[in-house]
């Protein structure tokens, strides 16, 4: 027991050597000082109140896109649909979000109806394999590219500012937008809503019928299909769940940081979610330090960017970080396996 | 006598507390074929995976060429000139049969490039003449017929001049006319002075291609001899000793028929027809009653997967009528294995670690798979009550006898009688009115096959109609209370437990009854 947590402490201090190692040495291939961009960096994620709010506000929508993922892979419902998913749930709060509907009840609306909008562009892909048996990871994937148009469309069309003049939407209300958690910053409290549904899929997943089947379906779909589990019924409410998840992302995103639609409109929130996702290892929970992770990675880079350090630069290093990350989670359950056989022998 | 190419001594493996093989000593000699003839679970297949470096002995000795060796794995033992071919292909379906040997060659070598490919293809087209075979190189594996494929296993285990060939069953996919060919082929192998071990357990085949045959019983070698000192009837008695083959002890107790005119009939086909997959069931007549074991026997591959799948709602009816639990299904209607489940049947597929278990989950999960939405294993019909469900799983695990007794173990880590136990009590927990189960000995020792055939029997006892769909005309017949049997998709007369076994195998052979 000493020993193993020995080992994995072991195996930690190695990988962060290498990937700190190989970091400083890109660095001085660009020509820039390794200690500088590290200060620049950690400055930008947790330096300041203003950046650690700034890190927070980048965690939300990846951590929210992140479980919708984790939900879907956990029945090996390959759904990479979630940044179309994000978009539609951003276009139906937007819609929504301008409504004349009283007081507090106005988030509450902008927010179904994101959801509504993001499971809604997942039933599709659902719909496609039902009848068709056509696989949701490609489906899921073009109606990525059929958001960004539908984006580019209603910015231009029916939700384009009163004004017409550029291709994004009138602000939503003020009733609709969600609340700040700290007055003079911009983190909002979505971060709670975020931290909820981690929680209430964690639950879900350990302790119900539906996460049981979720289970079952994932890593035995055919004796599930032979013992008489309803599978058609659990795979289509699992990615109809995955898309209401992506689609609230999208609609917090709105209502929480920007109160209007733009064309394009998505970082690719959707895409990074998945190695958020495959990092936690579709974890519910595994999920908040991992989108976390990539939330300090983000608003670093982006501090670090205005103090003049180029962009590549930086995304190399955050590449090398997550590939050092499960460089270190292969070598411990590599060294683990070899340690377990040779206890064995 | 030469000096054996390769010889074991004194070989013992055990898989925990289970003897797979039992002080068994062996000598191949050059240019011999040598069969190893034993029932399922004698030991065959560890042994040859011993031989194969595969697996590894627990005591005993290895020698090549008189030279004592270890084996490490199976490159281990291909670089000593050791070459398999075993009884799934391990052909890559899209790649050509060059393609494919170049594969074979780089993983052996760990080789990190396949190229270039000409002196490979040279090299297998010379090989492949000497045999006198005309092989299509360049053609995509899946465009070939099984023998063709089966001549390319064999160049790819004697890639590299090896001098022990090592065939797994390799008659079970050829048709009896292919037969022929394919032994002159063995044949053509041993004269070139390679050693070949075949294994089997088709009597007239070892006698018609092997030099020299060893028996193995329950892991042990009972019997050696010279192909010219025996016979069949003489080989049979070998192989299945006298009273201690399972299936002839139950053959003493099965009194036979139990069946009597009054009683309710469970399970009704007429005319019926049904596809699942590749397989087709053509026309079934039947009337299966409560209380009875009905055997349906046949040579795999005769309609019936498509005859299980069609009894428990995993596949629709195509025409003709079905009445199961008192439940009218017609032909084209849409059926689930939800409902036929709810109305009463129960299912031991024929592969329990595909269709039977979710390997990942733990003994609990699984024995509660389709009802752990139900009460009293759940609270506001969503929250699992894991303290039910796990004093459930104890109570069947220690009714069935499953080891380890612990519920929250996982099934992958179970042997197979004990996974086999674990798909027998969720299909028996439901306290089912009709009970499908489908080679449901298949892989076991002798004493997991005695317990299921225990378990089928108390089925029948409380009122259960078992239909046993088995390609082991020896289960059918020490089990079974009445029979029909299977061939190309048709469902034969129904025969009492009577009759003999040579009628069946008429039967089974497409004669009518």
């Amino acid at each position: 027991m000493i020993r193993n947590s020995a080992l994995s402490l072991g195996i930690s201090l190695l990988w962060i050597l290498i990937a700190a190692g190989t970091c400083a040495g890109i660095v001085m291939i660009a020509g820039a000082s390794p200690a500088a961009v590290a200060q620049a960096l950690l400055q930008g994620a947790i330096g300041t109140q203003y950046n650690i709010s700034n890190t927070l506000v980048q965690t939300i929508p990846l951590l929210v896109t992140a479980l919708a993922v984790v939900i879907a892979f956990r029945a090996e419902m390959f759904n990479i649909g979630v940044e179309g998913q994000f978009l539609l749930g951003a276009v139906l709060a937007c819609w929504a979000g301008q409504a004349a509907v009283p007081g507090p009840l106005a988030i509450v609306v902008t927010l179904v109806a994101s959801m509504v909008g993001g499971a809604l562009w997942s039933l599709i892909p659902a719909l496609m394999l039902h009848f068709r048996g056509v696989q949701i990871v490609l489906s899921s994937l073009i109606m990525n590219f059929i958001a960004v148009q539908v984006v580019a469309w209603v910015v231009r069309g029916p939700l384009q500012e009163a004004i017409r003049e550029y291709p994004q939407s009138d602000p939503i209300r003020a009733a609709a937008e969600l609340p700040k958690v700290i007055s003079g910053l911009q983190l909002h409290s979505g971060l709670w809503i975020a931290l909820a549904i981690a929680l209430l899929f964690d639950v879900l997943v350990r302790k119900t019928v539906f996460g049981q089947h979720l289970k079952a379906v994932g890593s035995g779909l055919r004796a599930s299909k032979t013992m008489g589990l309803p599978v058609s019924r659990i795979l289509f409410t699992t990615v109809l769940l995955s898309g209401a998840v992506g689609g609230l992302a999208g609609g917090i995103q709105i209502a929480g940081v920007t109160h209007f639609l733009a064309d394009p409109y998505s970082k690719g929130y959707g895409y990074t979610a998945i190695a958020v996702a495959l990092l936690a290892r579709l974890s519910p929970i595994g999920a908040i330090p991992a989108a976390l992770l990539f939330g300090a990675l983000t608003s670093g880079s982006s501090a670090a960017q205005s103090a003049g350090i180029p962009v590549v630069v930086l995304q190399v290093i955050q590449a090398v970080i997550l590939f050092s990350i499960l460089g270190a989670r292969y070598t411990g359950t590599l060294l683990r396996n070899k340690f377990a056989s040779g206890a064995t022998a | 006598m030469s000096q054996p190419v390769l010889s074991i001594h004194n070989i013992t493996k055990t898989f925990g507390g289970f003897v797979a093989l039992n002080d068994v000593s062996l000598a191949l000699h050059p240019g011999e074929i040598h069969a190893i003839l034993g029932e399922n679970g004698a030991g065959k297949s560890t042994l040859l995976n011993i031989l194969a470096g595969i697996t590894q002995p627990t005591r005993g000795d290895i020698k090549l060429n008189g030279t004592p060796v270890a084996f490490s794995s199976a490159v281990d033992a291909a670089k000593a000139g050791i070459g398999m071919v075993h009884q799934h292909f391990m052909l890559v379906p899209t790649l050509s049969a060059t393609e494919n040997l170049i594969l074979a060659d780089m993983v052996e070598n760990r080789a990190w490039f396949g190229w270039p490919a000409g002196p490979v293809r040279r090299r297998i087209a010379t090989q492949a003449e000497s045999f006198g075979w005309d092989i299509d190189l360049d053609a995509r594996i899946d465009t070939q017929t099984i023998g063709a494929q089966q001549r390319l296993e064999i160049l790819k285990a004697l890639q590299g001049e090896r001098k022990i060939l090592l065939l797994d069953e390799p008659t079970a996919v050829l048709t009896p006319g292919e037969l022929p060919g394919y032994f002159a082929t063995i044949r053509s192998i041993a004269a070139t002075g390679t050693a070949v071990v075949i294994i089997t357990h088709k009597l007239d085949e070892v006698v018609s291609v092997a030099d020299k045959i060893t028996v193995l019983r329950r892991g042990q070698v009972v019997h050696q001899c010279l192909t010219a000192d025996t016979d069949v009837s003489n080989l049979a008695r070998e192989m299945v000793g006298d009273a201690s083959n399972a299936f002839a002890v139950l053959t003493a107790v099965n009194e036979g028929n139990r069946v009597s005119e009054n009683q309710n009939v469970r399970v009704e086909l007429r005319d019926a027809a049904a596809v699942s997959g590749d397989s087709v069931l053509r026309s079934g007549n039947v009337a299966i009653q409560e209380g009875e074991i009905f055997g349906i026997a046949g040579v795999d591959g005769n309609g019936q997967d498509a005859l299980a799948a069609l009894l428990t709602g995993n596949a629709p009816l195509s025409k003709g009528s079905l009445t199961i639990c008192d439940v009218v299904i017609a032909a084209q209607q849409k059926v689930t294995p939800q409902d036929f489940l709810r109305n009463g049947v129960s299912y031991i597929p024929a592969d329990r670690q595909t269709d039977g278990l979710v390997m990942s989950m733990t003994i609990a999960d699984n024995i509660l798979l389709d009802r752990v939405s139900e009460p009293p294993f759940t609270t506001f019909g969503m929250f699992i009550d894991q303290a039910a469900v796990n004093r459930f799983a104890q109570s069947e695990i220690e009714r069935f006898d499953i080891r380890p007794a612990d519920a929250s173990c996982i099934v992958s880590t179970l042997s197979g009688g004990n996974q086999q136990k674990v798909v027998i009590a969720r299909a028996m927990s439901r306290k089912p009115r009709v009970l499908v189960a489908v080679n449901p000995t298949r892989g076991l020792d002798v004493g997991a096959i005695a317990y299921v055939h225990r378990a089928l029997r108390a089925a029948t006892a409380a009122g259960c109609a078992v239909v046993l769909i088995s390609t082991e005309l020896d289960e059918i017949l020490a089990l079974s209370d009445r029979i029909a049997v299977l061939y190309e998709g048709r469902l034969s007369e129904t025969v009492p437990a009577g009759v003999g076994k040579a009628d069946l195998g008429r039967l089974m052979g497409g004669a009518v009854a």
